[in-house]
């Protein structure tokens, strides 16, 4: 497995070049600079703009700016945001707990919810729970995430006031108290509920799917014919079975949650990575841009690792090399 | 983010600094009010007695960059907290005059030389009492080379500050400390906005004993802990979610009334209903929201007319870069009828209340009427909306129907069209910009939106730097600040001169509202009032609209007094009701 793991990460390093060089240059191509906006005749000196773009080399042609963006990134120089004017490091450093603590929640909320809706349909398919549960899920696919949002938002919050609306923490607390870390807790859970909600569909589908499938099969036949109780055969014997596609869908997952909240954590005022990057790409601040780019491109090429290994472990069946 | 109408864009466009972002896309819903509840706007004058205690919160609809000096702020949102935070030694009053605050000041004879006498006893956040030390160290280091923020234009004018900035000279020789309080400033020319354009606010000297010039803008000293002279001082801050700001006791215009102020950020989409909730206390709004504000009993919402104005701009040449000046060299629009024909054919009025909810003032100059220098309406040429006198203004121009496919031709006969254009941002655009093609093909001049669709706001700002032959017609807005020279937008060879309009009278008289004559005040007033009949005739752009600033107060709230600046005024007098 060993073998293996390194044969898959060597293989990342020229997709994730490939990656760079593409989204640098359509960075690049888009019309605009970080300076292009801030025009304010009676504040802002023309030749100051000039000035700066000099000296953060915007007028190079284009692969001498790719050139040194590629050796400062290896080297570990994420480059500095101009629009917080701080390293790009400590920008993303300073966002990704929120992120992280949104992500994590937030899947919880997706693997109950999906585990217990995608055994009931798996026990009892074609029943009108199970075409209930389908319906629901698929419309919870469809809806919009800032439809969903909005409308908990006033339902929950404004209506019947069981949690805040925006931000991440209470204002005025002490960080490290435990009312602190309780207002966190108590921020976070409209939007990782809104999250892990609209998210179910394939976890459910796949698990009644494969519920159904395992069902079937010969072995689930001889237990019942031991005399072994319904549920510890669902529970125990075809559970395990199915949860092995579920486990990839972790993999692909890490990636998704850490980058695609970008409009739940903007209804929520949620400071975390994806709004960071909307609003890198709307400011062409590409330091911040490039960097959640390869970042997300990582994590995402990380996560099929992690999946395919994950998959052998799970299922023995499997062998990896 | 989603902050709707012309606000935002206006704001981005000029008076804000930075982030060009912004694609905005309306959310509010309208509800339907079918009684039209008045509820009364009353201004926000005392009612109730002044107490001291509470906290309010102020919604900002993105976040603020957290950098807390002036010098090197570029976020609207951060120069609204500096608005608590920061003093200056000189502000602007309602009739957006320049007026004592830390400090008063004597001209000299030749006009050339300002001395400055502080008041004593001002205290900074840190409890350092302010003398003139820590306003030249500001000045300063504006001019240090090493000064990495965009400010260097603001000191540009003292005598010596080029020579620092190009490193021939270590400190600036036209600063002079004669005692602690008093200091005197020699300029380079003599000219009447010296004083605005010279940068007012101080720096805390001894906060930042120790760094270097370089580091300043990033030091912990100016993001995490920062030191002014405002009323209120940062006391917390959670990036990208909220600043909290508590009372400083010492302020030297006394303690003021609140306790604290939080800046929260809360997305437009959920900002009515966090205002229905009483969860917000004052925050700039969108025309948009005007009516379901008014709705609730506990707000208001308060207008003042700012310095922001809209208008479409006529392509007239192109810039050369090279040279710095703008060369004029298309003619499409030579023809002085066919501009005022064109101004006569669009119904203003009709206009601001269909799409910015009746919230803006026709306008037919390019000085905001909040200046003491804006021409009164009854000396120019109103431009009403009058069809059949546009057509008349075409047909005198030379511009005929000839080939009867209802739309004119040029004087030489060759088909006439104009390509017009708009960035795309929310709704209102749309109808607006179709409204304006619509309004040119009526009167028969043949209209088409330029590039076939609304465009990207980057991409638009971009196309109007390098003179884009798709812009030959452009809807753009300028806010201009406090400063009622408009050189910067319309000089002969502005670079914010989108349309490179070249007249000879235009710099001859701007020029010399700006001279030594123009230290009388009426003798200026006479040569802008001359500037803008030229303007007016000449019509090089068709000014549009007023804007008019919004603001939703929560009726606790008490002691907001909004003017064409903003609504920070004597922000220490605010209080709560309860």
């Amino acid at each position: 497995m060993l073998q293996y793991s390194l044969r898959r990460i060597l293989g990342m390093i020229p997709l994730l070049l490939l990656t760079s060089f593409v989204v640098f240059s359509l960075a690049k191509l888009m019309p605009g600079d970080p300076f292009g906006g801030e025009i304010d005749p009676s504040n802002t000196d023309p030749q100051y703009i000039e000035e700066m773009r000099e000296k953060l080399g915007y007028n190079d042609p284009i692969h001498v700016q790719y050139w040194r963006w590629v050796t400062d990134f290896v080297q570990g120089d994420f480059g500095k945001s101009t629009a917080h004017k701080m390293d790009v490091s400590k920008l993303i450093a300073q966002k990704i707990p929120n992120t992280l603590f949104l992500a994590v929640v937030s899947l919880v909320f997706t693997y109950i919810f999906s585990f217990l809706m995608g055994m009931y349909a798996g026990r009892k398919p074609y029943t009108l729970g199970d075409n209930l549960i389908a319906g629901y899920n698929y419309l919870a696919l469809a809806i919009p995430s800032f439809v969903a949002g909005i409308v908990a938002i006033y339902f929950f919050s404004f209506q019947l006031g069981l949690f805040p609306f925006s931000g991440s923490v209470k204002v005025g607390l002490e960080p490290g108290t435990w009312e602190y870390y309780q207002s966190r807790f108590h921020h976070v859970l409209l939007p990782a509920l809104v999250l892990g909600l609209m998210g179910t569909a394939s976890y459910t589908q796949f698990l009644r799917n494969d519920i159904i499938e395992n069902s079937r099969k010969d072995f689930v036949r001889t237990a019942r014919a031991k005399g072994t109780k319904e549920s510890k055969i669902y529970n125990k014997h075809i559970l395990r079975n199915s949860i092995i596609p579920l486990v990839t869908f972790l993999g692909f997952d890490i990636a998704t949650l850490i980058g695609g909240a970008v409009i739940t954590e903007t209804i929520f005022t949620y400071p975390g990575i994806g709004q960071l990057f909307l609003e890198s790409v709307n400011s062409r601040d590409y330091a911040v841009m490039m960097t959640i780019t390869m970042l997300l491109s990582f994590l995402t090429l990380f996560g099929n690792l992690v999946a395919d290994l994950l998959y052998g472990i799970v299922d023995p069946r499997i062998r990896l090399d | 983010m989603k902050k709707s109408a012309l606000w935002t864009i206006v704001l981005m466009l000029v008076m804000s600094l930075f982030l060009a972002a912004c694609s905005g896309g309306n959310n509010d819903t309208t509800t339907e009010n079918e009684t039209d509840t008045e509820t009364e706007n009353t201004e926000a004058t005392e009612n109730t007695e002044p107490k001291e205690g509470g906290t309010i919160t102020l919604a900002v609809d993105q976040a603020p960059e957290g950098v807390f000096e002036s010098a090197y702020y570029r976020s609207a949102i951060d120069a609204e907290i500096l608005g608590f935070t920061g003093g200056s030694i000189y502000k602007v009053n309602d009739e957006l005059e320049y007026v004592p605050n830390i400090a008063e000041w004597e001209i000299s004879e030749d006009k050339l030389t300002y001395t400055f006498k502080f008041k004593e006893g001002v205290k900074w956040h840190n409890g350092e009492e302010l003398t003139v030390e820590d306003w030249a160290f500001a000045l300063e280091t504006m001019a240090d080379p090493d000064y990495d923020g965009s400010r260097f234009n603001y000191v540009e004018g003292i005598k010596g500050a080029k020579a620092k900035k190009d490193g021939e000279a270590e400190t600036i020789e036209g600063i002079e400390i004669i005692d602690p309080y008093t200091i005197a400033i020699t300029f380079e020319e003599v000219k009447i906005n010296n004083l605005e354009n010279l940068w007012p606010d101080p720096m805390p000297k001894k906060h930042y004993e120790g760094i270097p010039v370089a580091e300043l803008g990033e030091s912990e000293q100016v993001r995490l802990n920062p030191v002014g002279l405002g009323p209120f001082k940062v006391k917390n801050v959670v990036p990208g979610e909220y600043v909290e700001l508590e009372r400083f006791d010492d302020y030297w215009e006394g303690k003021p009334l609140l306790d604290g102020v939080v800046i929260k950020v809360i997305d437009p989409s959920v900002a009515n209903g966090a205002f229905q909730n009483g969860e917000i206390d004052i925050m700039s709004i969108a025309p948009a929201s005007v009516k379901e504000l008014e709705a609730m009993d506990h707000v208001t919402v308060e207008e003042a007319t700012g310095t922001v104005y809209s208008y479409i701009g006529l392509r007239f040449g192109h810039r050369d870069q090279e040279t710095r000046t703008n060369i004029a060299d298309f003619d499409k629009f030579n023809s002085k009828e066919l501009r005022h024909a064109l101004l006569h054919a669009i119904n203003r009025q009709a206009m601001i209340d269909g799409f910015l909810s009746g919230k803006g003032k026709v306008f037919n100059t390019v000085i905001p009427s909040a200046f003491w220098t804006a021409i009164d309406n009854s000396e120019i040429n109103q431009y009403e909306y009058d069809v059949e006198k546009a057509k008349e203004l075409l047909a005198q121009g030379g511009f005929k129907d000839v080939d009867g496919d209802g739309f004119v031709e040029d004087p030489d006969g060759e088909p006439f069209s104009i390509k017009f254009g708009h960035y795309a941002g929310n709704a209102t655009f749309e109808g607006r910009s179709q409204a304006i093609i619509q309004s040119w093909n009526d009167i028969g001049v043949k209209t088409e939106l330029a590039t076939g669709s609304l465009i990207e706001f980057n991409l638009y700002n971009e196309m109007k730097d390098n003179d884009d032959k798709e812009l030959e017609a452009f809807f753009g807005s300028w806010g201009t600040g406090s400063d009622p020279d408009p050189s910067g937008l319309w000089a002969n060879n502005a670079e914010w001169n989108y349309g490179r309009w070249v007249h000879e009278d235009n710099d001859r008289l701007l020029n010399d509202a700006l001279s030594e004559a123009a230290f009388d005040r009426d003798y200026r007033k006479g040569v802008y009032d001359q500037w803008q009949k030229l303007f007016n005739e000449e019509l090089p752009a068709l000014p549009l609209w007023e804007n008019m600033d919004l603001y939703g107060i929560n009726k606790r709230l008490q002691g907001v007094h909004v003017n064409a600046i903003g609504y920070q005024t004597d922000v220490h007098k605010w209080y709560v009701t309860e």
